[in-house]
């Protein structure tokens, strides 16, 4: 049994959410979903207001328990584990607006089973990092919300674990700060922990995240790596820069203009196969500047799928 | 439950280095010791000043009352210079005209009625002389005439009598309806403290009427009272021809001392001390209660409503945040209860808690089950307010259940008096047993109680552990359904369907 324990130490590290489903009064929040976080990636949880993201959160979190189904950390059950292999970063943020930051952390740190020294340098280290070190026997009350979202971030890594839950980790982060989270999320992600979140920045989820997965109504609408659901959704738009172009591009079959504008001319291709042969055309008739293939953003990715599937709920 | 320690240090040590925790510790017990002191301290021992000016109105034939009343008063009740502390001042009402011309006339029927008194003596005198000597010439004659005489004086004299009672009444009516009034005018110019008013017939009736600025003056009228018990009870004996030694014997005052029968024990007994002390615990009960719960309450009610507890509930469980706090904050009552019992150690050691020795409930015994107590109803409390402060989001909505706990466990001291009646009485002791009053009723009874109350304490232990259990068995189940929902104040069968949902 020891041996089994130990192997699931060395082993990396997978969160299984297996058909979890979560009823408030007779409202489903959160029905059949099931999803993997692998190491080495940033996980994200999309879904608009109300999909049930902080339920999903919760549950893995051990704060509220699902009704159906289970969560999994390297096959074990997430009641039976300790709390301290999880780090938490709620949306609506939560602190002590009298206590000490540095007392705080402590205490936070000691909760998730560090000796209080060893919390307290790990505490000072972040603070540091965070530039907050000179703040650390201040009341919380005295920082600037930037700054008590800092302290919050510390609390939820303090204790190094090795599922990091972030709900909204970026709101009330100025751009530099969110580029220090963005490291540290990185280094995260290279140490082979595993990282779930949830953001409505649907930028920053595009730069941050190797694998998304939508949710709606509690329901999941796709769960595929980045790359993957932008290909899925790859409609073949490219840009071409070029005098004239339009004119040329109006009078080939199969070619859909959608838009013309200072940065060059959008168009739509009915087979991607073709790319070869309307380069062509375009360069023996006019000087082509600039040649790009537009991929759909997650932002137009994300208002297309919910939109789809709120009309096929309405329907 | 390593957890549980953590967040019981946590919420110790910031509720013990608060402000609040150091008032209610130290400044909230001394006001209400104060409170309930100082007015029993000013009745019983404010030293008088200076003399007190009490009105006389004596409408008794002797006139006597005054003097009676002064040397009465001087001999009991003396200022430090050994001066009366009352002075006796009779109220005359010489100066008033209808009075004086009333008085003039009532001289003149007097003079009449002496007149005629002396004119009838001297004609029974001359005729008990007719009568003796009976060779004098013309004496029936004489006897004859002098009859006829005696009658006309003796009905003049009647008829002066009745006019001479008439002008005494007319005068003692005026001097009631007067004096009064003059008596009325210094006491509301504050020349008087107060006045008697003495009817004819008081020794037989034994009625003396006081008049005061304030009739609540409960140190004088007492006073007064008691000394005047004295002067009618001597009159009374007098009136029965008892000799005046005999009568000083008998008027000797009796000074009862008080026991109270503790199993073979006996300890000296003072209402005071007996009955405020207890009381006095009772609130300090209620205030360590009530201040650790309140403390619990609101530190609750602050990390909903600010989201602390979802990040407290991703680090440790629920058990282990609600028997956290709930130790935290019961260590925080319990140092409060261990200041105030060094505190009362120290001041009866040293000797200022003045009348220490009738103080014997201040024992060890006592002072375990106060903390017994304190320990039963502050966990309970405690649970009711965690089960609370998990299920209300708003405030205001919990505030007002809050307030009416504090009342339910108030109601012992409203009911104190009973308590000091009959510690033991079939309602009282039924009131004990609900678990909201146990810790004040039974911290009240303890001391007052003429026997040992073992079988109520093994009772209502009983009583409070199983209230205890049930409480903390709801506040847990609600604890992690309801500390996550905000802003939607949940109907009670929300409440009761989560409770059995969450069995």
């Amino acid at each position: 049994m020891q041996s089994n324990k130990k192997k699931s130490e060395n082993s990396p590290l997978l969160l299984k959410v297996d058909s979890i489903s979560k009823d408030y009064n007779g409202v489903t929040a959160v029905d059949e979903l099931s999803f993997t976080v692998e190491p080495g990636h940033v996980f994200a949880l999309l879904g608009p207001n109300g999909a049930g993201k902080t339920s999903v959160m919760r549950m893995i979190m051990d704060i509220i328990r699902p009704d159906k189904g289970a969560i999994f950390l390297n096959d074990e059950p997430r009641q039976r584990l300790k709390r301290k292999h999880f780090g938490y970063l709620p949306e609506e943020r939560g602190l002590y607006p009298h206590a000490r930051v540095l007392d705080m952390l402590i205490y936070f740190g000691v909760l998730n089973g560090m000796a209080r020294r060893t919390a307290e340098i790990e505490a000072i280290r972040f603070l540091d990092r965070f530039g907050l070190v000179d703040y650390s026997d201040h009341p919380l009350h005295y920082l600037s919300k930037g700054m008590q979202q800092k302290v919050q971030f510390i609390a939820a890594l303090l204790h190094k674990p090795d599922v990091l839950i972030l709900d909204e980790p970026f709101t009330g982060l100025d751009p530099i700060n969110q580029i220090a989270l963005r490291e540290i999320l990185e280094e995260y992600k290279k140490e082979g922990k595993l990282i779930l979140l949830s953001t409505h920045q649907m930028e920053m989820a595009e730069k941050m995240c190797d694998r998304i997965c939508m949710i709606h109504a509690g329901k999941k609408v796709i769960d595929a790596p980045l790359s993957e659901i932008k290909e899925k959704f790859n409609d073949h738009t490219y840009l071409v820069r070029a005098d004239h172009a339009m004119e040329t591009l109006h009078n080939t079959d199969g070619v859909e203009v959608l838009e013309a504008g200072s940065d060059g001319v959008k168009f739509r291709l009915n087979r991607a196969e073709r790319i070869p042969e309307i380069l062509k055309l375009l360069s023996a008739k006019h000087p082509v500047k600039l040649f790009q293939m537009l991929e759909p953003s997650l932002h137009d990715i994300f208002i297309h799928l919910i939109r789809d599937e709120s009309e096929a709920k309405h329907v | 439950m390593y957890n549980m320690w953590h967040v019981a240090r946590w919420e110790f040590r910031n509720r013990f280095r608060s402000r609040s925790y150091l008032f209610n510790t130290f400044i909230s017990p001394f006001i209400f010791t104060m409170l309930f002191l100082l007015p029993l301290y000013f009745s019983t021992n404010q030293q008088p000043t200076g003399v007190k000016l009490i009105g006389i109105v004596d409408m008794t034939e002797e006139k006597n009352m005054a003097d009676r009343l002064s040397s009465a008063l001087e001999r009991s009740y003396r200022l430090e210079n050994q001066l009366s502390e009352y002075g006796i001042y009779t109220i005359s009402i010489r100066n008033v005209p209808e009075y004086r011309e009333l008085q003039r006339d009532l001289k003149d029927v007097q003079a009449q009625y002496d007149s005629l008194n002396r004119l009838h003596n001297r004609i029974k005198k001359e005729r008990t002389a007719y009568f003796t000597q009976k060779k004098l010439p013309n004496r029936q004659f004489s006897l004859d005439r002098s009859y006829e005489r005696l009658r006309e004086v003796r009905e003049e004299k009647e008829l002066v009598g009745i006019e001479l009672q008439r002008y005494k009444t007319a005068m003692d009516s005026m001097y009631a309806r007067e004096a009064r009034v003059i008596a009325d005018s210094l006491i509301l110019s504050r020349v008087l403290s107060a006045y008697l008013v003495f009817s004819p017939d008081f020794v037989k009736s034994g009625r003396v009427e006081y008049h005061a600025r304030e009739t609540n003056d409960l140190l004088d009228s007492e006073r007064l009272e008691k000394t005047l018990q004295r002067l009618i009870v001597h009159s009374r004996l007098r009136a029965l021809k008892i000799e005046p030694r005999k009568v000083r014997d008998v008027m000797r005052p009796i000074h009862l001392e008080k026991y109270k029968i503790r199993g073979r024990d006996e300890e000296e007994w003072n209402v005071y001390a007996q009955f405020y002390g207890p009381l006095i615990g009772v609130f300090l009960l209620f205030i360590a209660i009530f201040s650790s719960g309140g403390y619990l309450f609101s530190g609750l009610m602050m990390e909903k409503n600010n989201r602390v507890i979802e990040v407290l509930l991703s680090y440790a469980r629920p058990l282990e945040i609600m028997g956290g706090k709930i130790l935290g904050m019961g260590a925080v009552g319990l140092t409060q209860v261990l200041i105030w019992m060094a505190i009362t150690i120290t001041l009866t050691v040293s000797g200022l808690i003045p009348g220490s020795k009738s103080l014997s409930y201040l024992n060890f015994t006592n002072g375990f089950y106060f903390i017994l107590y304190f320990s039963l109803g502050y966990l309970f409390y405690g649970a009711l307010f965690m089960t609370l402060g998990s299920i209300f989001s708003n405030e205001y909505d919990a505030q007002q259940v809050n307030q009416l706990l504090r009342m339910v466990a108030i109601f012992p001291v409203l009911l104190s008096l009973l308590v000091v009646i009959n510690p033991s009485s079939l309602w009282i002791r039924l009131l004990s047993y609900i678990p909201f009053l146990t810790p004040s009723f039974m911290i009240l009874r303890i001391p007052l109680s003429d026997q040992p109350l073992t079988t109520d304490i093994w009772i209502t232990v009983i009583i409070m552990t199983v209230a205890i259990l049930l409480t903390i068995g709801v506040a847990a189940r609600l604890f992690r359904v309801t500390m996550l929902m905000l802003g939607k104040k949940p109907t009670w069968t929300e409440v009761l369907y989560w409770i059995r949902r969450s069995a």
